[in-house]
């Protein structure tokens, strides 16, 4: 898996957006992993470790996961259904959709700074 | 992203994020619109074969480049972990191939698939097959600009593939079943199968192939000489407005 070049991404994509001064202050990550996105949150949290002791950036960090359900949403009925074992279909009228509208999340969603 | 959080060098609290700001793989989505317009640029129909190690990707773009390589100027990009092997079994059929070796890394990016691009020349070039990793994980978040993606299942793997790996059959479009031969000696059900992948994937088309005894190339090989027209007719269609 690639959670170790995901967890530097984290790393990168935050220095893009906040100044090293804000980074200093910087407590909290909010991540939100989709169920699809094929990240394991207890690898993510491990690699993210991993990254932030050995490169020395973010020490003083948390990163919090979330983990997101698949949803889709069905036109028809304009119902959404949350998707159990992986059978895409409207739960209202049974019929197959793959309309995902929720689940394939891989992003930083907020960040806490002390 | 939060605009004014941003130009605030005294950040404090909770700040929300954008969505599409911070989303991790945006680097690669950018390098993978880039190859979308580039392969648009010059009618190159892209296709990201992708499956797990050992269902006969190569195999069957050996078989592929045989059958079609004379009806289609077509090139292959072929990524492993290490050695050239897969580049040189592909070029003995007298296709343009190049090995793009990841050391170590589980999937193909679209960054790898830009700078590859670079050596190699796309002058008439029609169709470009990218042969990933043999992986059915990694592989199905990476964007490579392709068209297309198909995922080969061997019969060898069993058939309970595709709920097991849902975002691989999620993303692809045409899904072979490969190593057709031995179904008389497994208990593989290819009723079984393509419900699992339809459940997943309901638009996803579905072939039975074999390298070794044929079955199902042509109709393979027609499929992608249909694609690269497809392509062409898209764009004489822009051209002519």
């Amino acid at each position: 898996m690639h959670e170790i070049s995901l967890a530097r991404s984290i790393l990168n994509t935050l220095e893009a957006e906040f100044s090293s001064e804000q980074l200093g202050q910087l407590t909290e990550i909010g991540l939100k992993v989709g169920l699809l996105s094929n990240v394991e949150p207890a690898l993510m949290q491990n690699a993210f470790e991993a990254v932030t002791t050995t490169e020395n950036r973010f020490q003083q960090a948390v990163l919090k996961i979330e983990t997101v359900p698949i949803v889709i949403y069905c036109e028809a009925c304009d119902a959404r259904s949350t998707i159990a074992n992986y059978k895409f279909a409207c739960s209202s009228c049974g019929q197959p959709n793959n309309n995902i509208v929720s689940g394939t999340e891989l992003l930083i969603h907020q960040v806490r700074f002390e | 992203m939060d605009k004014a959080a941003k130009s605030s060098k005294t950040a404090r609290g909770t700040v929300a994020c954008d969505n599409t700001t911070l989303h991790l793989l945006k680097a690669n989505d950018f390098v993978a619109e880039s190859i979308r317009k580039r392969m648009a640029e010059n009618n190159i129909m892209l296709i990201n074969i992708t499956s797990s190690a050992g269902s006969g990707k190569t195999t069957l773009l050996q078989e592929t480049a045989r059958r079609i390589s004379g009806k289609v100027k077509m090139k292959i990009l072929v990524g492993d972990l290490e050695t050239e092997r897969d580049a040189d079994r592909l070029r003995q059929t007298g296709v343009d191939a190049l090995q793009i070796v990841t050391g170590g890394i589980c999937h193909l990016e679209a960054q790898m698939i830009w700078q590859a691009m670079e050596s190699l020349n796309l002058d008439g070039v029609e169709l470009l097959i990218v042969e990933n990793v043999g992986n059915l994980v990694c592989p199905a978040s990476f964007d490579l600009g392709e068209d297309y993606r198909v995922t080969l299942l061997a019969t060898t793997e069993g058939d309970d593939k595709p709920k097991k790996y849902p975002r691989m059959f999620l993303t692809s479009e045409l899904m072979l079943v490969s190593k057709s031969d031995l179904l008389p000696y497994l208990p593989f059900s290819v009723e079984a199968v393509v419900a699992d992948a339809r459940d997943v994937n309901p638009n996803i088309d579905v072939m039975q192939i074999s390298s070794t005894t044929g079955e199902g190339i042509d109709q393979w090989c027609n499929w992608l000489l249909d694609k690269v027209k497809e392509k062409q007719e898209a764009a004489n269609v822009v051209a002519a407005q």
